[in-house]
């Protein structure tokens, strides 16, 4: 039922604080619009400042690749944020699903079928979570929870919980070799952030997540396959995690079944960093990764200087908090974006 | 209280927020034992009144006399304990408590320190005796009618025993029956001396029920008057500053061809048996009492909920409606009522909402063509002036009309041949309105078939070719406008022959 008053209400009040955020506050706009890069700036600033190792050319190779792995699952995930969906905690299973079967099938099918099953198969997952979620309506945490730690079980159970090892040192070399300075597995990670971003932001496939995101039962009305939409995020999700345990397989040569975990919450944070609302209908892929640059950045800066593992938790948990905190206050002040 | 005192004077109250002056020095006097009026289009400044005598806002400047007494209320709280309840139509209330709990809702009765739910229930009950309406204080919340649950609201406030009670548009989810019980207790509360504030944009109704009429126009007032000597065309002409000739000016068109057909529709819950043709050039009415199975059977048609039995045929062929792209398929379109949680996904752009039906049809290799994509909202921003005429715009920042106006844009971007208009000017004001009828009577002039929702039988009577009345869930046969009155339709609705 459409509530006349409710709709007065928001048409005076959105109006007149959105004039007060935009008109009245310069310096709330330039936060909320600029406030990432000026903190990447910052710490970049303070980095060189501080660590003479901070701006050499060998540690940003080092932060590029630490973050070229988890950057593909943030792709994925920033999909699953912007649809609504909260988060999916499946990704240690699909990374590990991704990075075992990437090693354990080489001797078997070949490095190159290996590989694609290994993806295929973290997809297949996602798709299950998906399913859940997007058709029989599922709790996000709770499906990918429980697919999780199924897929998990099935994986350690597989391969008797112990370490699996590389059998084919080539694919090692090719995932860690570099072409023109830049680590393969960086341009891996660029290529799957250039196509994620133009599926979001130029796709309808993209526009329909945001659209379920922003208003579900709306975009239902619109004609627009909403089930599908959902599901989809976490199959996207799934596949960007598959490819990411499955060249972290590669590089390392080996995996356990661990190999994955804290991995969610890496992207998770980068995501949420980046602004991306927890609510849905709102976030870009780039935007996401300028999170993660951050966060990554943040992380390097702490390591230089020798700051504690509890305590990085600490900075880390901080920023998350904060990030969210930003995301209501602005959403309030924008009239619920 | 003697019947002529004043409970309440405002003057010079103006209210600004930075960039836009809401309120311009405005004068309010209500009496006790009056029902005093403000009406007004959307956005002139009913909504921040109201919330300056609540206490939410703190007025930029004026003064605020309460029964003589010159008070400053800084919150909501302030408000309340000088005797000012708020009904506000978003009900304040918990479903999954009692009738009784939610009207002492944090002013229980206690006895030793615990809640006494005797007394509660008691008084509960006395309380909605006085007003005349029978539901069971024993009731959880949840399971009344929204009507039922507005009852509740009022006896809540009613029972905080308030000098000043305000109602903010509390019929709009009325039927007219339930509106005259409505009435009937408001002049119940008049002769107990409480002043009350009825804020509608409903004219007629305002008409029946006020002493007292003060008009608001952009933020400022535009007059006070007796309702005695006040015309609807006046009290309108005075809301929106200009004549508006004929509030449903009806464009004639020719009527063809039948094109959906709807046989023994039922979804064995809302409605059942459901039968009828909509034809080209023609638009069908739908009305009846709220909770009659309209708006399910609209959305069983469209494919947003699942029928059980009949089935729908549109050019004469059966289609199978599984969800709302088949229904798309068939050349259907479904405006829903509720613009807010199914019409608009506010934290996109008007362009963006526009195409969300054809995106795919605008999209190459799943890519959507940004030119097609501006150049369909570009069209219908400036064939249905969208103010403002910007479709980069953020859609939740357009007023009530023209977010209508853009959900419209979005459906005939589709091209349908039936479009399913369910409830289309609720919540729009009166210049939007006319503006909507006029759109729809274009589109039924170009052949398109359409199925209007309406619970405003002059709109209905207005507007529609034939209308059908549904009543717990049946539907009457397709009715000829001229055979129809306000009367009749009332008859056919609540299933009492008019006298």
């Amino acid at each position: 039922m459409t509530d006349v008053p409710i709709q007065m209400r928001q048409d005076t009040t959105q109006d007149t604080t959105n004039e007060r955020f935009r008109g009245g506050s310069p310096l709330v706009d330039l936060l909320s619009r600029g406030g990432l890069a000026i903190a990447i700036l910052a710490v970049l600033v303070y980095g060189s400042l501080t660590s003479p190792f901070f701006f050499t050319t060998g540690n940003f190779v080092n932060v590029l690749t630490s973050m070229a792995i988890v950057g593909i699952v943030v792709v994925g995930m920033t999909f699953v944020l912007v649809v609504g969906g909260l988060a999916d905690l499946s990704v240690p299973a699909t990374i590990a699903c991704g990075a075992i079967l990437s090693l354990a099938l080489q001797p078997v099918i070949g490095p190159v079928p290996a590989f694609a099953a290994a993806i295929a198969l973290a997809g297949l997952c996602g798709l299950i979570s998906g399913l859940l979620i997007g058709y029989v309506g599922i709790n996000p945490i709770i499906a990918t929870l429980g697919v999780g730690t199924i897929v998990l079980g099935i994986v350690q159970a597989a391969v008797g919980g112990v370490i699996v090892y590389g059998t084919n040192p080539d694919t090692a070399a090719l995932v860690k070799s570099r072409l023109f300075g830049i680590p393969v597995i960086v341009l891996i990670f660029l290529a799957v952030a250039i196509i994620g971003h133009f599926v979001l932001s130029r796709s309808y496939w993209g526009r329909w997540t945001v659209a379920t995101g922003g208003n579900c039962s709306a975009a239902e009305a619109s004609a627009v396959p909403v089930r599908a939409v959902k599901a989809g995020a976490f199959v996207i999700t799934a596949i960007c995690s598959g490819l990411s345990g499955a060249l972290l397989g590669l590089t390392l040569q080996s995996a356990r079944p661990l190999v994955g975990t804290g991995y969610e919450f890496s992207a998770i944070t980068a995501v949420v960093v980046g602004g991306i609302s927890i609510m849905g209908g709102f976030g870009s892929v780039p935007r996401a990764i300028a999170g993660l640059v951050f966060v990554q950045l943040l992380t390097n800066v702490m390591v230089l200087q020798g700051v504690r593992t509890p305590v990085q938790g600490f900075v880390l948990g901080l920023l998350i908090a904060g990030a969210v905190a930003l995301d209501v206050a602005l959403r309030k002040r924008g009239g619920g974006a | 209280m003697s019947a002529a005192a004043t409970a309440l004077r405002m003057r010079g109250i103006s209210k600004t927020f930075p960039g836009v002056k809401a309120l311009s020095s405005v004068n309010l006097t209500v009496e006790f034992g009056r029902v005093h009026a403000i009406v007004g289009e959307n956005g002139a400044g009913k909504s921040t009144l109201m919330k300056v005598l609540s206490g939410t806002y703190l007025p930029t400047t004026g003064t605020t006399e309460i029964a003589g007494v010159e008070v400053r209320m800084r919150k909501p709280a302030d408000a309340q304990r000088l005797g000012i309840r708020m009904v506000h139509q978003e009900l304040n209330l918990v479903p999954d408590l009692s009738v009784a709990e939610n009207v002492y809702l944090g002013r229980m009765p206690r006895r030793w320190g615990l809640a006494d739910k005797a007394a509660m229930l008691r008084e509960t009950a006395v309380i909605l005796d006085e007003l005349g309406a029978t539901i069971d204080p024993k009731a959880r919340l949840g399971d009344l009618s929204i009507s039922q649950q507005q009852l509740v609201e009022i006896a809540k406030a009613y029972a905080a025993a308030p000098r000043i009670i305000v109602l903010d548009e509390p019929t709009s989810s009325l039927s007219e029956h339930e509106t005259a019980a409505l009435f009937r207790i408001l002049r119940k509360m008049k002769q107990q001396g409480i002043a009350i504030i009825y804020i509608s944009h409903r004219v007629k109704e305002v008409l029946e029920i006020a002493d007292d009429v003060t008009i608001l126009r952009d933020g400022s007032m535009i007059d006070t008057r007796p309702a005695d000597g006040i015309t609807v065309a006046e009290m309108i002409r005075l809301m929106v500053g200009r004549e508006v000739t004929n509030v449903f000016p009806k464009t004639p068109s020719e009527i063809g061809a039948p094109v959906l057909k709807v046989v023994a529709l039922g979804d064995s819950y809302n409605f059942r048996n459901v039968n009828f043709e909509v034809r080209k050039g023609e638009i069908l009415g739908l009305t009846g009492l709220v909770g009659a199975g309209r708006t399910e059977l609209a959305k069983a048609v469209f494919g947003l909920a699942r029928a059980t039995e009949g089935r729908i045929e549109v050019d004469g062929k059966p289609v199978v409606i599984g969800s709302p792209a088949a229904a798309v398929r068939a050349g259907i379109a479904y405006v829903p009522e509720d613009r807010k949680d199914e019409g608009i996904v506010p934290s996109l752009s008007v362009r963006e909402n526009i195409s969300l039906p054809v995106l795919r049809k605008l999209s190459r290799f799943g890519r959507v063509s940004m030119t097609a994509d501006r150049r369909l909202a570009d069209k219908y921003t400036k064939e249905f002036s969208i103010m403002p005429p910007d479709p980069e715009r953020r859609i939740g920042l357009l007023s009530g009309g023209n977010q209508q106006k853009a959900v419209l844009s979005k459906w005939l971007s589709a091209d349908p041949s039936v479009l399913l208009l369910d409830e289309p000017t609720r919540g729009v004001d009166v210049g939007a309105k006319a503006e909507i009828h006029r759109i729809i009577g274009e589109l039924v002039a170009g052949g398109m078939a359409v199925v209007m929702i309406s619970s405003e039988l002059p709109e209905v009577l207005g507007v529609c070719d034939r209308v059908i009345v549904m009543r717990d869930g049946h539907a009457s046969a397709p009715v000829d406008r001229a055979a129809l009155s306000e009367e009749k339709i009332m008859a056919l609705a609540t299933g009492e022959e008019a006298a």
